[in-house]
């Protein structure tokens, strides 16, 4: 099933901004985080993104509310406050959420505010194609993911079938836009050498890669999710460390590192 | 780390084997008072017969691995007058702190690069033209030599008797003669240090080391009878003795005894004065872990991100510095306060940030404080009969130099114990046979600022919500404010949550802000202590963000009746910031040059920017985009362990600390218990890596 797009154009669903971001891009960057996921990933430890809608979030101190509107020209007018810092420090703006292409038209309007700035952005790759095209041509920096390779595992572990991934995936390789893949290393589902190997296959050869981030899971995932009236209930070990084995890519002079 | 360094800090840092050969008999430090108040000595008198005391009752121990000698085995320094002597003092003079002299930095070099019989000859040449009570002095300081002489040389047969022929070596040269090589000048300076404790000063800074040394260092280098490797294991080693008995230095916190170091500086040429030896000490702290000594890095437009980096290197380490001092702030400021070009280019920072000179400099720059957020809440009563927030400013300013006035007025006829041992080490004490405790080249005092983030917070919200929007009169909030908000929670959570809070540069709460920062800088412009010198206002706060906050009513950010205040110059402790980028374009808006005492921007990030060489060029980013947007001081704090293990205890001290892993980040606060301990569990793994 592909994503319809569900807001109208000028409007946005946000539920953070971060400032001094250092694992999304290079230099220093702000990551605004766009709310509503169609993946349902075992492990996602942003449980306040999956929902599309403002929602509240119970916490120790009382009721917050989590998620808010906001119009093309707001988000622009704060990301362009920084744009002296971006350029000085060679950094700029990351989107990630959530997925960002779900709110693709909004996304894009957005963009258009920012041509003096260097973009990226973080997303599942799972939208149709003609979004996926329209959007990436206007980002600088691409970081996928690539959870699973095999499509039964993939569709069992974040809830959707990874064919069109894969295809945006080809689609990518194919443009002349430098990317980066991203791999969450959770124990024994995806650290699993067959898997590794699959996805170097996958990214040999690949000119614009500039390199494999694998993310080894971690334990704090789970904590946000009673804020959202959500479970946390993993099928998978988390107390077991994953394995870095990086060796797949290093044969493949796929430059790969363990964050 | 050589075995020899390893084996020296098993030794002395963790076992602390050293400390067995300390005095545990309880010592009666009136001991000596009840005797000089029986004799009515008068106070030079008290303070020689005290040094001589100290020096004769230790003991000298060398251990065989020593290459640099000397530990403290008496622990407790006797008191020169009784208490109901002090209280006699205190009537007709003020006494600052423990009333010694402290928070200096003296020209260890004037005695080191000499030797003791240079000096001597010195003393003898001025006292041909003294007389009375200026001869007497002189004398003093003559017998100040005989005792450190004496004291060293009993720690040469010490040295030869355990067998310990460099330590004997070094003592049959030093400190008659000036140093032959590095080794002894590291071994001359331990030796005056250790003297400057024991005649009762404390916070006694060490000052630019990598300018001072570097010679000895460059000769030795250039002899052979040092390697960068063998430099660098002597320099731990040096490092190291700063460590062995400070738990004995007198402070006014726990672990603040002031051991800091400055590295780099721009020169009058121009250039940066960054060299072998300050790599070197970096590079031995980074190695050593060690809380002493503190290291500060004095930068400036010159310094490339490289040196930042290898900063942010050692903030890593959590220890809590380096702390950088923007010389581009700092030198016109000095300059613009009267100093001499020479003296401004040659500043160091003071036992906590405060920037001073070295030898010249007999300066209380941490004389009191003022609170902001006082002066605020001294204007309510006058808020009524404004009509616009302008007209509350001009109040503002009134009751600001009502405030500034009444401090300065207290510090009259200054009373600080002499110290030859300083003096000998302070310029212009021998040629006019004078004690520094008497006054030196430069008597300024220095005014803290505290709680400014709190101050331009409440009247942010006083301009946003009493006069733009008129949400609330001006009778209502200030009734609220006097009930600390009972019965007006909600109103209380708008004004702590969606007002306008310096730190998110938001230029509402940050241009009042500058203006307060401007008024403290100009009302303080006026005014003259009685030692000739001006009062310089600055940003830090010591532990006033305690004390002012305790007894201080809410103030209309949202803060409660005796809610601390933040720390230095920092965003409100609730403040929800926005990030570290806009911090730091908040704090830089002010025209700091104004109000350089000191007092640093406090940043906390947490470990995982630390994590890789990648992250840690951003982390030095930040800081040196600071310092290019006018930023005068910074401290970064990688928040640890014990941070984190405190803010389980007391979160209602970390409501804006936030953790973060990866793309997923949250208010460490915020969490439940078995997460909190993940991150924890997580932060013990970074360090290692």
């Amino acid at each position: 099933m592909i994503m319809k797009r569900c807001f109208s154009a000028k409007q946005g669903v946000i539920f953070d901004i971060k400032e001094f971001a250092v694992f999304d891009g290079p230099g220093i960057r702000t990551t605004v985080f766009l709310k509503g996921c169609p993946l349902r990933c075992m492990w996602c430890h942003n449980p306040e993104g999956l929902n599309p809608n403002p929602e509240k979030m119970i916490k120790k101190q009382g009721i917050e509310n989590c998620g808010e509107f906001i119009s093309v020209s707001k988000l622009s007018g704060i990301l362009l406050k920084d744009q002296e810092f971006y350029k000085k420090t060679q950094g700029g703006v990351t989107f990630s959420g959530g997925e960002p292409l779900l709110q693709a038209d909004f996304l894009y309007e957005v963009l258009q505010e920012l041509n003096e700035i260097h973009t990226a952005i973080e997303t599942s790759g799972f939208a149709a194609e003609e979004i996926f095209q329209m959007i990436i041509n206007k980002i600088d920096l691409v970081i996928m993911d690539l959870k699973l390779i095999d499509s039964e595992l993939h569709r069992k572990y974040t809830g959707v079938d990874n064919t069109i991934i894969l295809k945006n995936l080809g689609i990518l390789k194919d443009m002349r836009k430098p990317f980066i893949i991203r791999i969450p290393l959770i124990p024994k589902v995806n650290d699993t050498p067959s898997n590794l190997e699959a996805a170097a296959a996958l990214l040999e050869g690949a000119k614009e890669l500039v390199r494999v981030e694998l993310l080894p899971y971690h334990r704090t995932a789970g904590a946000k999710y009673s804020m959202v009236g959500r479970a946390y209930a993993p099928l998978f070990q988390e107390d077991v460390p994953p394995s870095k084995e990086i060796g797949s890519f290093l044969r493949r002079n796929i430059p790969c590192i363990v964050l | 780390m050589t075995k020899h360094i390893e084996g020296l800090l098993d030794f002395f840092i963790y076992k602390k084997c050293h400390h067995d050969y300390r005095r545990k008999k309880p010592e009666d430090k009136y001991c000596l008072a009840r005797k000089f108040k029986a004799a009515s000595m008068p106070d030079i008198d008290r303070v020689i017969e005290r040094f001589e005391y100290v020096l004769k009752e230790e003991t000298p121990v060398v251990f065989l691995q020593d290459k640099i000698a000397l530990i403290r085995t008496l622990p407790v320094l006797p008191e020169i007058y009784t208490e109901e002597e002090i209280c006699d003092i205190s009537k007709g003079h003020h006494i600052h702190e423990q009333g010694k002299v402290c928070n200096v930095n003296p020209d260890y070099m004037s005695i080191i690069d000499v030797g003791f019989n240079e000096k001597r000859k010195e003393i003898k040449k001025a006292c041909k033209i003294y007389n009375g009570s200026q001869l007497y002095y002189l004398e003093v300081m003559l017998k100040t030599l005989d005792i450190i002489e004496k004291f060293a040389d009993r720690y040469r047969e010490e040295a030869k008797r355990i067998g310990n022929h460099t330590a004997a070596r070094t003592f049959e040269h030093i400190p008659r003669e000036k140093p032959s090589n590095f080794l002894e000048a590291l071994q001359f300076f331990r030796l005056m240090h250790f003297c400057l404790w024991c005649s009762f000063n404390y916070h006694n800074t060490i000052g630019r080391f990598d300018q001072y040394m570097l010679g000895y260092l460059e000769h030795d280098l250039k002899t052979g009878e040092l390697t960068k490797a063998s430099a660098l294991e002597l320099l731990e080693e040096f490092f190291i003795t700063f460590n062995k008995d400070s738990d004995l230095y007198p402070g006014m916190q726990q672990g603040d005894n002031g051991q800091s170091m400055v590295l780099g500086g721009l020169s009058m040429k121009g250039t940066d004065s960054y060299n072998v030896l300050s790599e070197l000490c970096l590079k031995a702290s980074l190695e050593l872990k060690l809380i002493d000594p503190k290291i500060n890095l004095r930068v400036s437009a010159q310094t490339p991100v490289s040196l930042y980096e290898k900063g942010s290197e050692l903030t890593r380490q959590g220890l809590g510095f380096p702390q950088y001092s923007n010389d581009e702030i700092v030198l016109p400021a000095l300059l613009r306060w009267g100093y001499e070009k020479e003296d401004a280019y040659n500043y160091v920072v003071a036992a906590c940030w405060e920037f001073i000179i070295p030898g010249k400099g007999m300066e209380i720059v941490n004389i009191d404080g003022l609170s902001f957020p006082q002066v605020v809440v001294n204007s309510f009563p006058r808020l009524i009969e404004c009509a616009s927030f302008e007209s509350y400013m001009q109040v503002i300013h009134e009751e600001m130099d009502k405030l500034c006035g009444s401090m300065v007025h207290k510090y009259k006829n200054i009373y600080i114990e002499p110290s030859p041992v300083m003096s000998l080490m302070m310029e212009g004490c021998i040629e006019q046979a004078k004690d520094i405790s008497h006054g030196g080249q430069y008597n300024n005092y220095g005014i803290h600022g505290s709680g400014l983030s709190t101050a331009a917070d409440s009247l942010a919200a006083i301009k946003k919500f009493v006069f733009e929007e008129k949400a609330v009169t001006p009778e209502l909030l200030l009734e609220m404010l006097s009930v600390d908000f009972k019965g007006y929670d909600k109103f209380a959570n708008i004004l702590r949550t969606k007002a306008p809070k310096m730190g998110n540069d938001d230029d509402l709460a940050d241009q009042i802000a500058v203006d307060l920062l401007d008024m403290f800088a100009d009302i303080l412009a006026g005014f003259k202590n009685d030692r000739g010198g001006i009062y310089r206002p600055g940003t830090g706060s010591a532990m006033y963000y305690i004390w002012h906050a305790q007894s201080m009513m809410a103030t209309p950010d949202g803060r409660r009746a005796g809610e601390p205040l933040a720390c230095n110059y920092s965003p409100g402790l609730f403040t929800k910031c926005k990030g570290p980028v806009s911090i730091i374009k908040s704090f830089s808006k002010p025209d700091l040059i104004k109000v350089a005492n000191g007092g640093p921007l406090t940043l906390e990030l947490h470990d995982t920017v630390f994590r890789n060489d990648e992250s840690i060029t951003k982390v030095a980013m930040l800081v040196k985009s600071f310092m290019d947007m006018g930023g005068h001081q910074l401290q970064l704090n990688a928040v640890n362990r014990d941070i984190l293990l405190d803010a389980k205890k007391n979160p209602q001290k970390y409501q804006n600390l936030i953790v973060r892993v990866w793309g997923w980040s949250g208010y460490f606060v915020e969490l439940e218990e078995i997460y909190q301990d993940h991150i924890i569990e997580r932060m013990e793994l970074a360090i290692d890596g």
